[in-house]
């Protein structure tokens, strides 16, 4: 179960900035994916939020810039 | 059908994106005093898996001015004019302005949108959403300065009378979609992002008939099957009297729903048919004397009714209707035929009648956006009326042996209509849809046309065809130009709708093409077949009419000749008549 969120979180990430699942490591941030702007955000959020049925508080969305910690958000609801 | 998910919209999007045309396909721009930056990818999906390769750009934030100017030459530009931002946080302020300074941001909008839509005034099609002050105010009682503002604006919106502008009525958008689900008030306040995917996924599906009508893919014939399909029962087994499509009784009001939905269409313009394996007896009885029955026998352009598999019947409709397969819609209840058809004629779109029946009038009224087209006519009043004729023609035409006896029996007469005004807007409505005779399936609007017409080196020459049988109205065109210092003419545009095909009536047009030509006093002539999926049978046209091929690749034949090679072939059959 826990790697399925892992895996969903990258597939969703794949789609959101167009770049393969494998090059996406655990620091995966604005800094290392190209693409990853704030309009470019704003998808990922979306797209997270619908795949993962959940709401994220206003607080979390501008935390949520490295993929281990969109992970461990997540994992938390 | 379950929407997909935004990602999955993404990645499915990504893969349907690497197989675009060089040049981009279809372009659209979405122009926005907002950030609507989600719209691209969905509506890319929603048009590519309909067959439209689109590339959709979205322009500068707040910039819709200056992006009127710079998107002009898109396909299809789209206008998002939000009132939350006509000055920053319009969506509360409004209630502490003055009533001077509300009329000021309605002058100072007014003036702009009038900029915006001068600028599109030859872009081939622009969507301006209406004014909403929905997101704001939905659950207020009253009016407010908002909503009367966004009313004025609306008044604004609806008198404008540009050929080329549709105004999109997004109030219907939020009530399928539910306002709150609709917008997304944390990226409005962070980043002026307003709406939701949820909207722009209703959004996108909302707008697709406009996009696929100027595309030329709007679907024409709507064919039922019978029993339990148009009625309730099987008449061959319960007979006149066991069906039921009375609209007073629970089994029959669904059927009697469905028939009142399928006349309002074909009063559209679309063609209504049936396809069905029975006696034809026992369903023309029904036709003819059912006192319940809506549909009469009038209003059926095609009947197939017979024990034939209903794969060939169909392909018959196609041909004798002179519609692609991927025109014509057909409704079956049988699960069998319906995975048949879908299996064998993958082209026509197969729509079952659902076991729960009270869904099935919706489902055949949803179905009204894929015929929709984007200028009403003369012509699609009496259509229906004009494809009875053409199946009545292909009857005739197996009584005789030889063609060309055949068609000297109809009285042919061709009259030509040489930069007629009144006729833009059936002649934009003919570059968009016509597929099959269609040489270069430029797809002009009617604006373009307006200003051929206008030009003095351009030439619009448009063609009535009538016979005994009837009138099929304005049903060719040809567009070209000539250049009066070189001598060079050049066929821009020849089309002719397939429901005048068959009658030599090309060869005729291209007499009196060439005639012009020759007293315009151009000495040389420059054509250009380009292939598309649909235009094969034209591919040899031009050799035909003794042009010599120049160039040639894969999509495009470019040809020359020179006026006096040309040998007219003076058809005695066709009458030529000059209109006014």
């Amino acid at each position: 179960m826990e790697n399925r969120i892992e895996d969903r979180v990258k597939n969703v990430m794949s789609a959101v900035f167009g770049v393969p699942v494998d090059e996406f490591n655990d620091d995966a941030s604005p800094h290392t994916v190209k693409g990853w702007d704030s309009l470019k955000h704003i998808n990922l959020i979306v797209a997270l939020e619908e795949d993962f049925n959940i709401q994220f508080d206003d607080e979390e969305i501008s935390s949520l810039i490295n993929y281990s910690i969109i992970v461990s958000t997540i994992k938390a609801y | 059908m379950k929407d997909l998910k935004y990602s999955e919209i993404l990645a499915r999007n990504q893969e349907l994106g690497t197989s675009l045309p060089e040049d981009g396909g279809y372009e659209i721009c979405v122009i926005s005093n907002v950030i609507v930056n989600q719209i691209k990818e969905i509506l890319e999906y929603y048009l590519r898996v309909e067959g439209i390769s689109a590339t959709v750009k979205i322009g500068d934030y707040d910039n819709v001015v200056q992006d009127s100017i710079k998107y002009k030459d898109s396909n299809l530009v789209i206008i998002f004019w939000e009132l939350c931002n006509l000055v920053d946080g319009l969506q509360h302020k409004s209630e502490i302005m003055s009533d001077d300074e509300i009329e000021g941001l309605e002058t100072k909008t007014i003036s702009e949108l009038n900029l915006v839509f001068e600028n599109l005034k030859s872009t081939s099609l622009v969507l301006c959403n209406r004014f909403s002050p929905l997101c704001f105010r939905s659950g207020n009682i009253g009016s407010t300065k908002l909503e009367m503002l966004s009313g004025r604006l609306n008044e604004y919106l609806e008198r404008r009378n540009d050929k080329n502008l549709r105004v999109i009525d997004i109030d219907k958008i939020m009530a399928i979609t539910g306002v709150q689900n609709s917008i997304d008030l944390r990226y409005f306040y962070s980043s002026k992002s307003i709406y939701s995917v949820d909207y722009y996924k209703a959004y996108a599906k909302y707008i697709l008939p406009y996009i696929m009508a100027i595309n030329g893919k709007s679907k024409k014939a709507l064919i039922f099957d019978c029993d339990n399909t148009l009625w309730k029962g099987v008449v061959g087994e319960d007979g006149m009297t066991g069906i039921d499509m009375s609209p007073t009784s629970n089994a029959g009001v669904i059927f009697s729903e469905v028939q009142k939905i399928a006349l309002s269409l074909n009063q559209e313009g679309v063609i209504l048919g049936v396809c069905s394996k029975n006696n034809l007896s026992d369903v023309e009885k029904v036709f003819y004397e059912h006192p319940d029955m809506l549909i009469r026998n009038e209003a059926l352009t095609i009947k197939k009714i017979n024990w034939k598999d209903k794969v060939s019947n169909l392909k018959e409709i196609s041909q004798e209707l002179n519609v692609g397969l991927d025109s014509i819609v057909y409704v079956d209840d049988s699960s069998f035929e319906v995975n048949l058809i879908r299996q064998q004629l993958p082209e026509i779109m197969v729509v079952q009648v659902p076991k729960k029946t009270h869904e099935y009038p919706e489902m055949i009224n949803s179905l009204k956006g894929l015929f929709y087209t984007l200028s009403k006519t003369k012509e699609d009043y009496n259509k229906v009326q004009l494809y009875a004729e053409q199946t009545q023609r292909v009857k005739k035409i197996n009584e005789y042996a030889n063609i060309e006896d055949y068609l000297s029996t109809l009285s042919l007469i061709m009259t030509i209509y040489v930069d007629e005004i009144t006729l833009a807007s059936r002649l934009a409505q003919l570059c968009q849809k016509t597929n099959q005779f269609n040489l270069t399936t430029k797809r002009h609007s009617e604006g373009n046309i307006l200003e051929f017409i206008e030009d003095d080196s351009v030439y619009v020459m448009a063609i009535k065809v009538s016979d005994n049988f009837g009138d099929s109205g304005i049903t060719g065109l040809c567009i070209f130009n000539i250049n009066r210092v070189s001598g060079e003419a050049e066929i821009d545009t020849l089309l002719m709708s397939c429901r005048v095909i068959g009658r030599n009536i090309e060869f005729a047009l291209m007499d009196s093409v060439m005639n012009k030509i020759k007293l315009e006093g151009a000495t040389i002539v420059k054509a250009t077949y380009s292939m598309t999926l649909k235009n094969e049978q034209v591919k040899d046209f031009y050799e035909r009419c003794s042009f010599n091929k120049v160039s040639s690749n894969e999509e495009k034949f470019e040809y020359l000749i020179e006026v006096d090679k040309y040998k007219p072939r003076n058809l005695d059959y066709i009458e030529v008549k000059h209109g006014k």
